[in-house]
């Protein structure tokens, strides 16, 4: 163990974490001309990183030679299906043919490990330093503001203007400093994810893809994640193919199934199991995301620091949509324009970062998470009628209404809407429930 | 979850991984010493019926203990902080591996 140099008040800014969030912030710092120190605690960035796999592009791409980036295929199609625990399967699938052209949505499969060091290195190109392996533990006040952090390094100080926190879900140094609280455990999701190899020809094979095109699919309903709020996810790299579950540590917690077991129970549903059957398990990997929404979103600014990616809660569920990674990068990039002006007018107090708050709240980010914001407490309330009664409903009906026997179709199309309408308790609940969800595609 | 998905007919045989299979694939090294702990003892002896650490703990670290504190199998630790979120007694001390130590991913 080597002793730190010293490096105090050499530098204008200091980020915890060199994920997608601390990296942008580094490099937008950097870019501005200040002298940026981004504390690691892996090995390499990345490698304590964990998500489900695809990497939303837009700002990224306007800020670095996206090409040279390491990526693994574009998301050419996304498929919604709801499963049922008895083995229905009813699902939706989306290609539209722009998807197929530059710069196919911004939406990339990505490995974090490899794509999480390249960028990092963008940010140290543009001027900031590095350091890996070390871990900050605590940040200094004086009179109330924040001047610098403690890391696990010997003589493990070090001093600077402003703090960006980019230190992710499980957020101890934010919390330990009374900068936020720690979330409600029903406001957190726990994500269990294995990575399997297989060869290219057989991923492109299996999921009818060319070249760079690949498959992100998302599942819901019991047979997905159990007796949970949740769901689950199959993401098709090159060589891999990356396979999880994601539901509330409440559930989590409350069900005496471990997350690994409901991950193996998904695998096993006839709609999942030919999907992923053979290969090799390469990882496996846990995470924790916050999915409270505005609410559980702490103060972003204070006084010499900053809160910006997973630690500052934002990560959106929608049902439909599934973000985080671009919110991340958002975040980053308004909180290092930020301290920059600040810096620049010689201030580092929370008046003086608060444009940073203002410039995400005005961003599609915050608007994003203001408007779907009840999706994760109206699913929880709705959990019976949307994991359980819906997807065999929906099941049901499709077999009803495509039987083959002896009776004419409009008997099968009457029984097809009574097994819906068993579900959703009539036309009147049917349309409550329609009400109650109708943001969700809007 | 209450049933089980069936097998369905003409759906393949997926291998079941256990908790070890899993496990086998990650890649970590030893800080030496436990990051996780109970912040008090006497909680989850006296108010902790359920374990939900236990149930909740996606790497078999938590481990229930007839009646007391669970043991804890920090080496197995993947950093995912779900302990920490999940007892609801807030009783789960934790701090990152020291320098870096603990899981490192190789493909996240």
């Amino acid at each position: 163990m080597s002793e730190t140099p010293n490096y105090d008040n050499m530098y204008d800014a200091i980020v915890v974490g060199a994920g997608l969030a601390g990296s942008t912030a580094a490099l937008t710092m950097a870019r501005d001309g200040l002298d940026v120190i981004m504390i690691e605690r892996g090995p390499s960035p990345g490698t304590k990183n964990v998500f489900g796999g695809v990497l939303y592009t837009p700002r990224i791409r306007e800020l670095t030679d996206f090409e040279d980036a390491p990526k693994e295929r574009y998301v050419a199609k996304k498929t919604y299906s709801m499963l049922s625990e008895e083995g229905d399967e009813t699902s939706m699938s989306i290609a539209p043919s722009t998807w197929r052209e530059e710069p196919h949505n911004d939406s990339w499969m990505v490995l974090r490990r490899d794509f999480d060091e390249w960028f990092a290195e963008q940010a140290v190109d543009a001027g900031a330093t590095l350091i890996t392996e070390t871990t900050v533990t605590d940040l200094i006040e004086d009179n109330g503001e924040i001047v610098g952090v403690e890391t696990d390094r010997p003589d493990g100080e070090l001093r600077a203007p402003v703090v960006v926190l980019a230190e992710g879900a499980n957020s101890l140094v934010s919390e330990a400093a009374d900068l936020k609280d720690r979330d409600d455990r029903d406001n957190v999701a726990v994500s269990v994810k294995e990575v399997r190899k297989y060869d290219r020809e057989k991923i492109e094979d299996r999921f009818h893809l060319d070249g760079d095109a690949g498959l992100a699919a998302h599942y819901f309903g019991d047979g997905a994640c159990g007796d949970a709020v949740g769901g689950g996810f199959l993401y098709t790299n090159k060589r891999t193919v990356s396979i999880g579950v994601v539901y509330s540590i409440e559930d989590a917690a409350r069900t005496d199934q471990t997350p690994d077991e409901v991950l193996e129970e998904f695998k096993q549903h006839p709609a999942v199991a030919p999907l992923v059957r053979g290969g090799r398990m390469v990882e496996y990997s846990a995470h924790a995301i916050p999915e409270g929404g505005p609410d559980s979103m702490p103060e972003l600014v204070h006084d010499g620091a900053v809160i910006v990616g997973d630690a500052a809660g934002l990560v959106l569920n929608s049902g439909i949509h599934l973000e985080g990674t671009n919110m991340a990068v958002e975040s980053g990039y308004h909180a290092g324009r930020a301290v920059a002006d600040a810096l620049a007018q010689g201030r580092t107090d929370a008046a003086a970062l608060a444009s940073y708050e203002t410039d995400l709240r005005d961003s599609y980010v915050v608007e994003n998470l203001d408007h779907y914001g009840w999706f994760m407490d109206t699913a929880a309330e709705e959990k019976e009628f949307l994991f359980d009664d819906l997807p065999r409903a929906l099941g049901e009906a499709g077999d009803a209404y495509f039987k083959m026997d002896n009776t004419p179709k409009d008997e099968h199309v009457s029984e097809a809407k009574s097994r819906i309408l068993d579900a959703t308790g009539g036309w009147l609940g049917a349309a409550k429930k329609a009400w109650k969800f109708r943001k969700m595609l809007s | 979850m209450s049933i089980k998905t069936p097998s369905v007919p003409d759906t393949p045989e997926v291998e079941r991984e256990t908790i070890e299979d899993r496990l086998y694939t990650v890649k970590y090294s030893d800080s030496g010493e436990s990051h996780l702990d109970v912040k008090v003892e006497g909680i989850c002896e006296e108010k902790c019926t359920n374990y939900e650490c236990v149930n909740a703990c996606p790497a078999d670290v938590w481990r229930a203990e007839e009646g007391g504190v669970p043991t804890i199998a920090y080496e197995n630790c993947l950093e995912c902080g779900t302990c920490r979120f999940a007892c609801p007694h807030g009783n789960v001390e934790w701090e990152y591996p020291e320098n870096g130590n603990g899981v490192s991913y190789k493909f996240g």
